[in-house]
């Protein structure tokens, strides 16, 4: 009995490994709701680093709500990460870009990053495309296209082989079911393409110099400060070609830059 | 002459008296002769003073014979008496203003005088008379050693001797040896950022009332004056053995701001120096004086006053001259590259620091103050506020800083504080990291960094005050709240687009509709299809009708025989000409074929044998013959109907 303490201690931490095993099981079972309101509790509390780790979390495992882009964003803006903070609202911002308080709080975001250059309002025709492509939800195009698609070959079947409805007003609204047929599938493809263009990005660090070449010896060319939004017009292995809102042009490690 | 002898008697009787009453107190006697110059050009005046200092009971006073000289004035008599510490001295003087007539060495013998009944000599003197410069001049009269002109400011040395103009000097060449400024520094090779001291200096053996006129700018330098007393104190120097009065215009400590050779720019300083010219009393023309109008006045229009006050025969002159410095090249040598710390931001000399903070336990409703204060000698007043790596959840602001520099220490000496104050965001232990230092020692021409402890803070939740405060502000600044809002928890969407049952969906109407298409156009065809077939076959079913018929015929039953053969004869028209059974008639076949244009003796044929074959059947009792002669009939016709129809 000369082991009893070891053999006491080994048995505690096997429990205690249980437990916590567990507990971490638990944890992630827990449903997403309860841990975005655990996350704000968090934030409540003024803990941001938790909290904005755990709306990360939530990030991390694929939700992509837009609250919780924005929820995440404030936390990290709180917790004095500029770049995170950005990132999470430019993330909002895609998913409803006419949204005042993403805008209010991606703008006083802005205020903090050295260097901001705001970017140009949109031309009222580019804000007329922006509310279509969010008029649907991404796969409602997709669904309208097949919807259409449907109709518009019952409607010309309809108009052919069913002499009862061989008549001008069915002809007509077969032209038009091909139109709006034409336009969702339109409309399906360019919201894929523009949610899967990678090719502007936060930077997220500070104070990082702008190369003229890809080359970690060449001339300075500017300063980008953390949180900056830029344009990615050209990559090599390690060095992405940036290009700011007001056209200057510049390499750095794509390691500093996160794509949205 | 009389009337002046008769005077100083008078005067001598004075001073007797006044030699009674001070004899109480017994001063020392001296009795000295002095000259101006003991090197003396031919045609230069020298002036020759005999002082009797303290005597007592002066009776005579005579003067030596000068007669190797030739007296331009005097003599003239001087009296007076000074307190000093306490002590009544009195003098009686008596000088000349003498001129040498050859050349050569001569020694003027002492003065003589009674005093207190015994006989004094006083010193005698040599003078040495050179050749002197052929330039003519004009007579100039000595004055004694009095009268120069105050003069304010930094000025020259009083009464030295330089002061006169010499006969024959160059103006320029005396000014020249006499006034000169310079620069001292301490250093003329040295690190950005190190200390530098520059001294500019006037050296002058001249009376001379000088300004400042330009100062020097000190480009590519950051300057600190050192201040001067007020007004400026004159120290004296040699150079080469001879004593020069020195006044400092201006010290100040330098400290390079880039590396390379730079410059110091020269002082400028305008002087006005007063010399002293001699002007001769038989040329005439008096100098010009203050108080010439004065003594004008007819009632000094007297001997004795002009001998008593005895106004010198001189003219001044007011030389302006300016002088520049020579400027200096200080060679400046960046901070050595290697090694140099990551904290390093251009302090140079030796420092201390220290790094408080004033709390470690605060809610996020209060402010937290860092304070770092370095000390020590070298560029304090152009420290840059060490870098803070402030943890994530604080608020910086840029620091304020106070300086404490020591008054006119030199090397520069002092302190200087940063306060950072920091804004709690977030509750929580956290951990400021050290406070880092790094300064450039050019003394041990190494970096050395100083640190400070980490400094752990806790801070707790605030009741958030200064939030409430600052919502009456419009709250332009304040993030918009979390929504707390019970969003749609679904997963990152699948793109539908990309999904394979898209495509299918796609796909799947069109294929019902070619589907739908195709049987629409199957059944189409089949029913186009069957007419064709009959009329195809209409011959073949003719003829197998034909060879009913002929069995029928070897039978004898003329009957079946007849009613089989015109059912094979109309059958046969009804499926090539496409009549339907119940609409066949005599005349719609006639017409029908007509249009396809065959008449003549088919036609007639025909309808011969469907007349015969409708008398059999309707009055029987034919014979077998006969029979036989309708059969090959109707064969032949239609074969050549077949035949007529298929063009």
């Amino acid at each position: 009995m000369r082991n009893y303490p070891h053999t006491k201690s080994f048995f505690l931490a096997i429990a205690w490994l249980l437990t916590a095993i567990v507990s971490q099981a638990q944890t992630t079972q827990s449903s997403p709701q309860q841990r975005f309101e655990q996350a704000n509790q968090l934030f409540s509390q003024s803990k941001y680093t938790e909290a904005a780790k755990t709306y990360q979390q939530l990030l991390d495992e694929g939700h992509t709500q837009k609250e919780l882009y924005f929820n995440a964003g404030n936390a990290w803006y709180k917790a004095g990460k500029n770049g995170q903070a950005i990132y999470n609202y430019e993330k909002a911002l895609q998913l409803s870009p006419n949204d005042a308080a993403v805008k209010h709080n991606l703008a006083i975001a802005n205020q903090k990053v050295n260097g901001f250059v705001e970017e140009l309002p949109l031309v009222f025709f580019q804000q007329w495309w922006l509310q279509l492509q969010h008029l649907h939800k991404a796969n409602g195009w997709a669904i309208g296209t097949v919807l259409f698609w449907w109709l518009l070959i019952a409607g010309i079947l309809l108009n052919t082989y069913v002499p009862g409805w061989k008549n001008k007003f069915l002809r007509w609204g077969n032209y038009a079911l091909g139109a709006l047929f034409a336009l969702y599938l339109l409309m399906a493809v360019d919201t894929y393409l523009t949610s899967n263009n990678h090719q502007s990005g936060i930077v997220m660090n500070s104070n990082i110099k702008a190369k003229t070449s890809p080359d970690e010896n060449s001339r300075d060319a500017f300063e980008v400060g953390e949180g900056m939004k830029v344009h990615i017009t050209d990559a090599t292995a390690d060095f992405c070609k940036i290009e700011l809102a007001d056209g200057k042009n510049g390499w750095i490690s794509c390691a500093y830059i996160k794509r949205l | 002459m009389m009337y002046r002898y008769s005077i100083r008697k008078c005067i001598y009787s004075i001073l007797f008296c006044l030699g009674l009453v001070a004899c109480a107190s017994a001063q020392e006697f001296r009795f000295t002769t002095t000259v101006s110059n003991n090197t003396v050009t031919q045609d230069e005046p020298f002036q020759i003073q005999f002082m009797l200092e303290n005597g007592v009971n002066v009776a005579s006073f005579t003067p030596p014979s000068f007669k190797d000289f030739e007296v331009l004035q005097g003599p003239s008599q001087m009296q007076g008496q000074s307190i000093f510490n306490g002590k009544r001295s009195e003098y009686i003087a008596l000088s000349y203003l003498l001129q040498p007539k050859h050349v050569g060495s001569f020694t003027i013998a002492g003065a003589q005088a009674r005093v207190n009944g015994n006989i004094v000599k006083s010193n005698p003197v040599l003078i040495e008379v050179r050749k002197g410069n052929a330039q003519p001049q004009q007579q100039q009269s000595p004055s004694p050693s009095a009268g120069f002109p105050p003069h304010r400011g930094q000025s020259g040395g009083e009464d030295l001797p330089e002061g006169f103009l010499k006969k024959g000097e160059d103006i320029n060449e005396k000014l020249k040896k006499n006034i000169f400024l310079k620069v001292d520094v301490d250093k003329t090779n040295l690190y950005e950022g190190e200390q530098l001291t520059a001294t500019y200096k006037l050296y002058t053996r001249l009376p001379t009332n000088s300004s400042v006129t330009k100062v020097p700018a000190f480009k590519g330098f950051s300057a600190k004056d050192i201040e001067l007393p007020n007004p400026p104190q004159a120290t004296e120097e040699r150079i080469n053995g001879i004593p020069y009065k020195v006044f400092t215009i201006r010290k100040t400590l330098l400290f390079p701001l880039q590396s390379g050779t730079l410059e110091l720019d020269p002082v400028e300083v305008d002087n006005q120096v007063r010399l002293v010219k001699l002007v001769s009393k038989k040329g005439g023309n008096r100098p010009k004086d203050p108080f010439e109008d004065f003594f004008n006045d007819p009632a000094f229009k007297d001997p004795f006053f002009d001998d008593f006050f005895n106004r010198p025969e001189t003219e001044y002159q007011d030389v302006p001259y300016k002088i520049q410095s020579a400027p200096i090249k200080i060679n400046v040598k960046p901070v050595p590259v290697e090694d140099r710390p990551v904290s390093y931001n251009g302090a140079v000399g030796k420092f201390n620091m220290t790094a408080v903070i004033d709390k470690n336990k605060l809610t996020t409703d209060d402010a937290l103050t860092l304070k770092v204060t370095v000390s020590g000698q070298g560029n304090v007043n152009l420290l840059n506020s060490p870098k803070i790596e402030v943890p994530t959840g604080f608020d910086k602001y840029d620091p304020k800083v106070t300086d404490n520099i020591e008054k006119n220490s030199n090397p520069l000496s002092g302190s200087r504080t940063f306060e950072y104050v920091l804004m709690p965001q977030e509750a929580g232990d956290h951990t400021i990291p050290a406070v880092e230092f790094s300064y450039f020692d050019p003394v041990a021409n190494s970096y050395k960094t100083l640190r400070s402890q980490p400094f752990p803070v806790h801070i707790e939740q605030g009741k958030h005050i200064k939030q409430d405060k600052q919502d009456f502000s419009a709250g332009k600044n304040e993030l918009v709240r979390n929504s707390t809002g019970i969003p749609d928890w679904t997963r990152n969407h699948s793109w539908f687009l990309l999904s394979p049952w898209f495509y299918i969906l796609l796909l799947l109407p069109v294929l019902i509709a070619a589907g739908l298409i195709f049987y629409k156009r199957r059944k189409d065809y089949n029913t186009t299809n069957a007419a064709m077939l009959k009329h195809r076959y209409a011959n073949k079913v003719a003829l197998k009708r034909l060879e009913l018929a002929a069995r029928y015929l070897k039978e004898g039953k003329d009957k079946a025989f007849y009613e089989e053969t015109s059912r094979a004869v109309w059958g046969y028209l009804s499926s090539k000409l496409k009549i339907p059974m119940a609409d066949l008639s005599k005349q719609l076949v006639q017409d029908k074929l007509s249009a396809r244009s065959i008449n003549g003796s088919n036609t007639h044929d025909l309808f011969n044998l469907i007349d015969n074959c409708e008398v059999a059947l309707y009055a029987p009792g034919q014979d077998n013959r006969k029979m036989q002669g309708t059969y090959e009939q109707a064969v032949t016709i239609i074969t050549n109907l077949e035949g007529a129809l298929k063009n």
